[in-house]
C-alpha cells in the first residue's frame, strides 16, 4: 500500500517495459519468422541434410534416366560450386558415389541409402497429406525437413499405422522396405498426341511454384484428360469437363497413363455446393483434395459415388448446410461441399 | 516346416504389396464403394420401409424453425438462459442445506469429537479445520448446480436440439478455426470447465477438439460466478447510487462473461493460425432426428457420469488443498507464518498487476476449486491485518452472509476498485482448476497441451491484469 505510490510514479516505465516483453513473446513464437523458426532453419543447414538431400538428387537421376554433374547437384541442392565439390568429395570417400567423366552415378550402397532416405520422405508426405492439415505446397518442404530426423522406426511404425501405404500423395509409389520400386509408367502430359485419353498419375511437386499452379488449376492425381490440340508445344486438354491449356514446361510436370481403346470421355461434374435446398442429385465422387480423415468420414456417412443427396436446410447463418444421405441428415461446410462432385437430377419423383 | 510356411507368407505379402502398386492410388474408395453398393443391393431386396416419411417431415418443420434465420438465435440464447436461471435459482436452497449441515452442523461436532478424545491441536486442525473443511466447502457450493445444471443439458441434449445449436453457431466459430460443437463444449464450460473438456469427445476432429478443451477455461464457470458477482457488488456496484447497483453490478459481471467468450474466440483464432496449423482436422456434424428425451436415463447417465466423476475428482484435490491452506497459516518460522511471509514477498510483484499477495497465494492454494477461492481470501486478509472478531480461527476458510461485512475485510486488507476489478479479470483468466487440469490431460493424453492449456490463461490474465493497471495509474493516479 506504500508501494502504490512509486508504482504509480514508475507506470509509464512499467507501461513501456510491459509492451516490450509482449512484444519478445511475439517475435519468439511468430510462425516461420520468429526465433524458434530462425533456429529450425539453423538446424537443417548441417551436413547430413546436405548428404542426404544429394543422395536423394542422384537417385532420381537415375531413376528418370537422366544424367548428373557437379553443377546440377549445386544447382538442385542450391548451394555453391565450392560447396558442391567438397559434398562429392565426401560422398566419393564415403563410397556412395562414383565418379566418371564428371558424370556422377550412385554405387549399390548409395542407392540403398538413398532409398531409404526417399521411403522416409514419401511416407511423411503421405502422412502430412491424410493426417494433418499442412497446406499441400508445403507437404514436399516439410517432408524435406523431417526426413533427415526421424528415426527409420518412428516412420515404420508410422506406415504401419496408415496401413503401409504405396503411393505418396503426387502420385510417386513409395520404395518398399527393401528398397523395391517399379518401373516408371506413363507419359507426360507434353509428349502426348492430339485426340488421347488418359490419367493423370502423377504431379511433380518440385519446384513449387509451378506446382502451386497446376494445383491451382484443379490437376490432381486420379484425374481422365482427353488431349484436344497439341499446337506448337502447347497442350489443349480436357479435365472435368473444363478445357485447359499448358505450355510445355508446365505439361512436362504432369505424368499421364494412357488408357486404351475407346474410352467414354467424362461428364462434367457439378459440385454440391451448387445444390438449392430442396433440390436432389446423385454422388459422382470426392474430389482426391479432399483426403485422410474428412475423407473417410464423408464416406462413412455415406458420401459414395451413387448415393442420392438432397439439399433440405440452411443453418441460421447460411453455412453450414444440411443435406441428406442415406436416411441421415449431415451439415456439411460449404467448403467441404466444394470438394464433393454430383449429377443433379431434374426429376423431383425419386 | 514353419520357415517354409513363414517364407511363403513373406512372398505372398510382398507379391501383393508389388500389385498395389499396379492398382493405383483409388484403391480405398473402389473398396468402400463396392461394400456400399452391395450392403444397398442387400438392403433393398431384404428390407421394407414405412412410415419414416411423416416422422422426417415434422423434424423437418422443427428445423426450419430452429434454424431459421430471424427466429434460430433468440430461441437458443432463450432455452441456454432458461437453462442457466434454473441452474441458479435452483441450486441455492439445496446449496444452503448442505453448508449448514455440513460446515454450521457437522464441523463443531467433529471438532467437539476430537477436542473429547483428546486430539492434539495441530492434528485437529489439519484434519478438521484443513482437509474436512475443504472438502465439505467443495460438495456443498459444487453438488446442487451440477446436480441441476448438467441433467438439464443432456435433457437438451437427448432431444435432439444441441446438435442444432451447433449446426447454427458453426459459421462463427469456422472463423475462429474452431468446430460448431465447441458452442456446446462452452456452454457446458458454464457449468463446470471440467465436464466442458470432458464434452470436447464430441469434436471428432483433433485439432479442433484440442482448440475447444484448451479454450474451455474462458468460459466462466459455476464456481467462479459468485466469486464475479460478489466482488462486483462491492467494488463496480458501490459506485453507482444504490437502486442502480444490482443493475450495474450484474452488467459487470455479464460484461466479463463475454469477455470470456471473446478471448475464447480469439484464443481460438490464434491456437488455429499458429501452434495447431498442422494438426488433422475435419469436420462432420450429424444433425439426428428429434426424439422424446429418455428421462430417467438422462438422469442416471448425467448424474453418474458428470456430476459424480467431477465432484469425486474435485474432493480428491480439496483434502490435501485443505490440508495446505491450513498449514500455511498454521506453520510458522519465527514470528511469520508461511502465509505471511509469502504474501510479504509477493506483494511488490503483485502490485505490479493490480493485485496483491493474499490474492495470488488464494488462487494457488485453492487450486482444487475456484468456489473456495474467497473463503481462502478471507482467511488471509483477517490473518494479516489481523482483524480480531471475524473469522473462525487460523487456516479456517469462511464465508459472511453480509456482504458488508465482506466487504469491510476486504478494505481493511487495502483493496481499490482497481484491486477488485483485476480480481475480476483474473477470475476469468487464471489457470484452470486442478480437477480440470487433470481431466484435460486424461483426455487428451498429453503433458505439452496439458501445460499449454493451464499456463496459456495465467499468461493472459498476467497480461490483462498488467495494462488494465498500468493504464488506470496513467489516467488516474
Amino acid at each position: 500500500m506504500i508501494t502504490l505510490l512509486t508504482v504509480g510514479i514508475q507506470s509509464g516505465i512499467l507501461f513501456f517495459f510491459g509492451v516490450v516483453v509482449v512484444l519478445i513473446i511475439f517475435w519468439i513464437f511468430w510462425p516461420k519468422k520468429g526465433l524458434i523458426a530462425l533456429f529450425s532453419k539453423i538446424k537443417m543447414n548441417n551436413q547430413r541434410v546436405q548428404l542426404e538431400d544429394a543422395l536423394k538428387y542422384l537417385f532420381d537421376c537415375e531413376y528418370n534416366k537422366n544424367l548428373c554433374n557437379m553443377n546440377s547437384i549445386a544447382g538442385n541442392l542450391n548451394i555453391s560450386d565450392d560447396s558442391a565439390s567438397q559434398l562429392i568429395e565426401r560422398l566419393l570417400v564415403l563410397g556412395l558415389v562414383t565418379m566418371d567423366d564428371n558424370t556422377i552415378s550412385l554405387t549399390d550402397t548409395g542407392r540403398s541409402y538413398s532409398l531409404r532416405v526417399i521411403r522416409v520422405h514419401r511416407i511423411w508426405e503421405r502422412y502430412l497429406a491424410d493426417e494433418t492439415s499442412v497446406a499441400q505446397a508445403d507437404w514436399h518442404n516439410e517432408a524435406d525437413r523431417i526426413e533427415h530426423f526421424v528415426t527409420q522406426e518412428d516412420t515404420e511404425k508410422l506406415a504401419a499405422q496408415m496401413g503401409n501405404p504405396v503411393f505418396d500423395p503426387h502420385g510417386d509409389p513409395i520404395p518398399s522396405i527393401d528398397g523395391e520400386l517399379p518401373e516408371p509408367k506413363g507419359k507426360l502430359l507434353s509428349n502426348l498426341k492430339k485426340g488421347v485419353t488418359g490419367r493423370i498419375i502423377h504431379i511433380e511437386d518440385e519446384p513449387r511454384s509451378i506446382y502451386e499452379q497446376l494445383v491451382v488449376e484443379g490437376l490432381y492425381p486420379g484425374m481422365q484428360v482427353y488431349v484436344t490440340d497439341v499446337d506448337k508445344g502447347k497442350t489443349t486438354f480436357i479435365a472435368n469437363g473444363d478445357e485447359c491449356t499448358l505450355t510445355p514446361l508446365f505439361a512436362s510436370q504432369i505424368t499421364v497413363e494412357l488408357l486404351s481403346g475407346t474410352v467414354p470421355l467424362a461428364p462434367k461434374y457439378e459440385l454440391l455446393s451448387s445444390l438449392a435446398i430442396g433440390e436432389k442429385a446423385e454422388i459422382a465422387g470426392i474430389s482426391p483434395n479432399c483426403r485422410g480423415q474428412q475423407r473417410r468420414r464423408l464416406m462413412d456417412l455415406g458420401v459414395v459415388a451413387g448415393s442420392l443427396v438432397s439439399a433440405e436446410m440452411k443453418s441460421a447463418s447460411g453455412d453450414p448446410i444440411g443435406y441428406r444421405v442415406m436416411g441421415a441428415t449431415i451439415g456439411i461446410r460449404k467448403t467441404q461441399a466444394d470438394l464433393i462432385f454430383v449429377h443433379k437430377k431434374n426429376d423431383t419423383n425419386e | 516346416m514353419n520357415d517354409n510356411h513363414l517364407k511363403e507368407r513373406e512372398n505372398i505379402l510382398s507379391e501383393a504389396n508389388k500389385a498395389r502398386w499396379d492398382l493405383g492410388i483409388d484403391l480405398h474408395d473402389t473398396v468402400i464403394e463396392s461394400i456400399y453398393e452391395d450392403a444397398s443391393r442387400i438392403a433393398r431386396k431384404t428390407v421394407k420401409q414405412k412410415g419414416e416419411k411423416a416422422a422426417y417431415a415434422l423434424d423437418l418443420r422443427i428445423d426450419k424453425i430452429v434454424t431459421s434465420r430471424w427466429l434460430g438465435f433468440p430461441i437458443m440464447f432463450l432455452l441456454l438462459a432458461l437453462v442457466f436461471w434454473l441452474t441458479v435459482t435452483g441450486a441455492n436452497y439445496p446449496s444452503g442445506l448442505l453448508a449448514s449441515f455440513l460446515i454450521d452442523y457437522m464441523h463443531p461436532i467433529l471438532k467437539g469429537a476430537a477436542a473429547s478424545i483428546h486430539m492434539p491441536w495441530w492434528l485437529d486442525g489439519v484434519l478438521i479445520d484443513g482437509a474436512y473443511l475443504a472438502m465439505a466447502w467443495v460438495i456443498a457450493v459444487m453438488l446442487p448446480p451440477m446436480a441441476i445444471f448438467f441433467p438439464l443439458f443432456t435433457l437438451l441434449e437427448d432431444l435432439g436440439y444441441l446438435p442444432r445449436v451447433a449446426f447454427n453457431m458453426d459459421s462463427l466459430f469456422r472463423k475462429a478455426g474452431a468446430h460448431g460443437k465447441q458452442a456446446l463444449t462452452m456452454s457446458m464450460g458454464f457449468g463446470c470447465n471440467a465436464a466442458g473438456v470432458i464434452a470436447a469427445r464430441v469434436i471428432d476432429s483433433p485439432r479442433e477438439r484440442l482448440i475447444a478443451i484448451i479454450t474451455n477455461n474462458f468460459s466462466l464457470c459455476n464456481g467462479r460466478w459468485p466469486t464475479q458477482i460478489l466482488i462486483a457488488s462491492i467494488f463496480i456496484g458501490g459506485l453507482v447510487p444504490a437502486q442502480l447497483a444490482s443493475v450495474v453490478s450484474a452488467g459487470a459481471v455479464v460484461g466479463i462473461a463475454v469477455l470470456g467468450i471473446f478471448f475464447s474466440l480469439v484464443v481460438s483464432w490464434g491456437l488455429s493460425k499458429s501452434v495447431l496449423r498442422g494438426e488433422a482436422s475435419a469436420f462432420s456434424l450429424e444433425l439426428p432426428p428429434y426424439r422424446p428425451p429418455r428421462i430417467w436415463q438422462t438422469l442416471y447417465t448425467s448424474l453418474i457420469d458428470r456430476t459424480i466423476i467431477v465432484l469425486w475428482r474435485a474432493v480428491i484435490f480439496a483434502v490435501p488443498a485443505g490440508i495446505v491452506i491450513w498449514l500455511v497459516a498454521n506453520v510458522h518460522i519465527g514470528e511469520l507464518s508461511l502465509a505471511e511471509y509469502f504474501i510479504q514477498w509477493s506483494n511488490p510483484f503483485a502490485f505490479v498487476f493490480g493485485l496483491n499477495g493474499v490474492i495470488l497465494l488464494a488462487y494457488i492454494i485453492a487450486i482444487p476449486a475456484n468456489e473456495i477461492v474467497i473463503p481462502t481470501i478471507l482467511m488471509l486478509t483477517v490473518l494479516i491485518t489481523g482483524a480480531s472478531g471475524v473469522g473462525a480461527g487460523t487456516g479456517v476458510i469462511f464465508e459472511l452472509n453480509s456482504v458488508g461485512d465482506t466487504a469491510n475485510i476486504l478494505h481493511a486488507g487495502g483493496w481499490t476498485l482497481l484491486t477488485g476489478l483485476n480480481l475480476m479479470l483474473f477470475s476469468l483468466l487464471h489457470n484452470p482448476c486442478s480437477t480440470t487440469i487433470y481431466t484435460i490431460f486424461k483426455e487428451t493424453r498429453s503433458v505439452k497441451w496439458t501445460v499449454v492449456s493451464t499456463f496459456l490463461p495465467i499468461v493472459l490474465g498476467f497480461m490483462v491484469c498488467f495494462f488494465t493497471t498500468q493504464i488506470w495509474y496513467l489516467f488516474f493516479v
